[in-house]
């Protein structure tokens, strides 16, 4: 107990060199560090880049995941929803719209709404989250195994090649979206009533109600959050891939919830912040690419990176016990 | 003195917390046949004191001995075989087991090594007996009010045939009835030779079924001494260290003619077809036996569970708020009966459980102001008087505390009609007489106040009228002239069908 240390300043200081979103960014840049040494090329400004290019996907998903989990529930059908994106955008394409925005907003707009119809099952016929978006998830794959069959759809579509290519000041745009919606998302979160609203209903949601929260609505806006960031991420893989398929969401789903989770949200919901999800999704990448770096057979790689989350929540993720 | 050794006794324990110390050189001695009361505001240090007892905790310094034995590592599973058995004042019970799984369970009778549950009936059976539990065995906890539920854990500790039965404030949320029963029991118990340590916060009670009291102040003990001889402002100096004044403030008129909330044929959950005008300006309690519909009726017009009405005007707009939200913005607030589960969220900070209907009504997406949320929480505290750093969780707090933080988080939205569920239990003497304040203070200010209380002189004392409540109808209205214990008990039990006119 140094004077220092009793200061307001020290105390908030050494808060934050305690905080878990602290914790898991020095895990990532532990990891950069040791791997740079160990494999050539990996701390590379331009590898670096890439790594923070595809967590910024992981990110954008597990952004709506952060407020679904904070609220108390989950969201399972994040990866359909993604697939739905990529999947839709070439299909919604319009003569009248050379930028492409029209039919960006168009899809953001149908998966908002796919989002509102699970907070409505969630909300209103107490459907349970993980059976509500599930059902969702499934329900989207067969619309999309109808609408795409198994091939798949080139975008021309200008606003998204820009999204997944460009890169304006040696900046990939699709971190500048990561960034915005970062900054976005930590004002609602912690700077907003809503914010505080969904901090509330995770924690004790019969409390939160005697307490006035507005539960349905907000459940309803929790999920339409998700379905919204989810196609973001959707429309940004589109960008840098090119092509839609079915099933390109599907990495995505367990990733966001492990992103969350591995930064330091409760998935008892009611704790945390998005500013853990984002060093969480930086960390996954990170493992993804060390262990193709190992080289190894794609069935032991998911072994691995499987294993490798489980190791990593032991090591840092358990929860405190709640009184 | 006697010779017989005491069964149970802790000898000059000390235990800290954090190097925060709670216990300092305590000694308490349960002797075979009396019941011995632990006395001591919130925080004094008496649930501490019953965990080194239960071998819950380990003491720092100092000894726990059972038969006039030392045992220097006490645990939970040693004070089982030693014949102690521990009430808590949380309920420990899990509520989707059924009566009979709770009062059996981690003690199930096994019959080739499956559970005998013929067995646990018939045993659970005689347990409830004692208590008066008459639901069937198979009903899940769950679906029981709360008083019933404590019952059930009296239940739970007798059916293990304990030598040392402790009890924390086992009558907090029971009816008058109900603590009739539980004190013949006890009664009884002690007659056969069980040694009994029983905490309350309700001084009548001590007096009328302890023999010895030890009082706890700040950790100490500051008497160890037989209860004859002693009277309640004594017990109350010993606890608080001063002079007790008059727990309930001077009753004064203060009612207005002019309806906060006025219903006709008001029908919510187990309420059926009631009637009833609340004024502005006075304190209007609500009596009863535990569990009769009461707290249907604070919820029905608090919008929180679906009621049906012929007519109803709240504060001037007709029909009553279809939800909380709408309840709120007509002036309404509700506090409910059990804090940790429905009043707090126990993992967020004291000033953020402050600011909570704040966030529940402000635009959603308008920037907030931690400079303001930081003043706000400041006056709160300052007037209810809590003390230490906002930013710890809630659960930091002791009971009463945790008390008035659910009563401070309304405070800010001046509420025209404050609607309490028994926001006295299991709150020390000085709380207490700090809410009693309060609730005068805010119907002198001309707003409502609906009290429902298990805790009849706080409903005889503080209020102006008295609605008590049976099977869901309000069977008797009394004016404050015709407030008496007495009164509310007998209409409570349907002893007389009176009505005073209002």
């Amino acid at each position: 107990m140094t004077a220092w240390n009793d200061s307001a300043g020290g105390k908030r200081a050494s808060a934050i060199l305690k905080s878990r979103p602290f914790l898991t960014l020095a895990i990532v840049a532990a990891v950069w560090i040791v791997a740079s040494f160990v494999s050539r090329g990996f701390g590379a400004y331009g590898h670096l880049r890439y790594l923070v290019e595809l967590g910024a996907v992981i990110g954008l998903v597990a952004a709506g995941q952060t407020f679904v989990v904070v609220a108390g529930g989950i969201d399972l059908s994040v990866a359909a929803i993604v697939t739905v994106s990529a999947i839709s955008l070439p299909l919604l394409s319009w003569q009248a719209d050379p930028t492409g925005l029209v039919s960006v907003i168009a899809v953001l707009a149908l998966t908002t709404a796919i989002g509102v119809v699970n907070g409505l099952g969630v909300a209103l016929l107490r459907v349970h989250p993980m059976i509500m978006t599930l059902a969702m998830a499934t329900f989207l794959q067969g619309l999309l195994i109808i609408i795409a069959g198994g091939s798949a759809v080139t975008a021309e579509n200008p606003l998204v090649h820009w999204l997944g290519n460009a890169r304006p000041a040696g900046i990939p745009a699709g971190i500048i979206l990561w960034i915005a919606v970062s900054t976005v998302v930590l004002t609602v979160m912690h700077a907003t009533p809503f914010g505080a609203r969904i901090f509330a209903m995770g924690a004790n949601p019969l409390a939160a109600s005697l307490s006035g929260v507005p539960m349905t609505s907000t459940t309803l806006a929790v999920y339409g959050i998700s379905g919204f960031t989810a196609a973001l991420a959707g429309v940004l893989v589109l960008g840098m891939n090119g092509q839609g398929y079915v099933g390109i969401g599907d990495p995505y789903l367990l990733a966001s919830i492990a992103a969350v989770v591995l930064g330091g949200t409760s998935i008892l919901g009611g704790l945390g912040t998005y500013a853990g999800t984002i060093p969480g999704a930086i960390l996954l990448v990170t493992i993804t690419a060390l262990i193709t770096v190992v080289n190894a057979s794609p069935g032991w790689r998911s072994i691995l990176f499987g294993s490798l989350i489980l190791g990593l929540l032991l090591l840092s993720g358990r929860e405190q016990a709640r009184r | 003195m006697t010779t017989v050794p005491p069964l149970l006794a802790a000898r000059g324990v000390s235990k800290a917390f954090f190097g925060n110390p709670v216990l300092r050189g305590v000694s308490i001695a349960l002797q075979p046949g009396r019941v011995h009361a632990l006395l001591g505001e919130n925080g004094a240090g008496k649930s501490t004191l019953i965990n080194l007892l239960s071998g819950a905790l380990r003491p720092d310094s100092g000894e726990i001995e059972v038969d006039g034995r030392a045992v220097p590592r006490m645990t939970p599973a040693l004070a089982r075989q030693a014949g102690i058995a521990v009430v808590q004042q949380e309920l420990s019970l899990t509520a989707s087991l059924s009566i009979a799984e709770n009062i059996g369970l981690g003690a199930y009778p096994k019959r080739f090594g499956l559970i005998d549950y013929n067995e646990l009936a018939s045993r659970a059976k005689a347990a409830c007996a004692l208590v008066g539990l008459n639901e069937p065995l198979s009903t899940p906890v769950g679906r029981l009010a709360l008083g019933r539920r404590q019952m059930v854990e009296i239940a739970k500790a007798l059916y293990r045939k304990p030598r040392v039965l402790i009890l924390d404030e086992p009558t907090s949320s029971l009816s008058a009835t109900e603590t009739k029963i539980l004190t013949d029991l006890l009664e009884r118990l002690r007659a056969e030779g069980i040694a009994i340590l029983y905490i309350s916060h309700r001084l009548n009670e001590v007096m009328a079924l302890c023999q010895h009291v030890t009082v706890l102040k700040d950790g100490t003990c500051t008497a160890d001494r037989s209860l004859a001889g002693t009277d309640a402002a004594g017990l109350v100096r010993l606890m608080v260290g001063r002079d007790p004044g008059d727990l309930f403030p001077k009753w004064r008129p203060s009612a207005s003619s002019a309806n906060a909330i006025s219903v006709r044929g008001f029908s919510a959950g187990l309420m059926r077809d009631v009637d009833l005008d609340i004024r502005a300006g006075e304190v209007l309690g609500i009596g009863g036996l535990v569990g009769q519909g009461q707290e249907d009726l604070l919820l029905g017009l608090y919008g929180a569970i679906p009621a049906r009405m012929a007519s109803a005007t709240v504060n001037g707009t007709s029909g009553l708020p279809g939800g909380v939200p709408k309840a709120n913005a007509l002036g309404l607030a509700y506090v409910p009966a059990d804090r940790k589960r429905e009043g707090l969220h126990l993992i967020h900070p004291i000033l953020t459980n402050m600011m909570l209907p704040a966030f529940a009504r402000l635009p959603a997406l308008r920037l907030r102001s931690r400079r303001a949320e930081h003043e706000t929480g400041k006056s709160l505290a300052a007037q209810l008087a809590i003390k230490g750093d906002l930013g710890r969780p809630a659960q930091a707090l002791s009971g009463g505390n945790q008390q008035k933080v659910a009563l401070a988080k309304w405070m800010p939205h001046d509420p025209l009609v404050l609607l309490l569920n028994d926001p006295t239990r299991g709150v020390d003497v000085e709380t207490k007489r700090e809410i009693y304040l309060m609730l005068r203070a805010f119907a002198d200010a001309g707003k409502a106040v609906v009290l429902l209380s298990s805790d009849t002189p706080e409903l005889v004392h503080l209020c102006d009228r008295v609605a008590v409540v049976r099977e869901g109808r309000i069977t008797a209205t009394l004016d404050r002239a015709a407030l008496s214990e007495e009164a509310i008990v007998s209409a409570a039990m349907g002893a007389e069908k009176q009505k005073v006119a209002a």
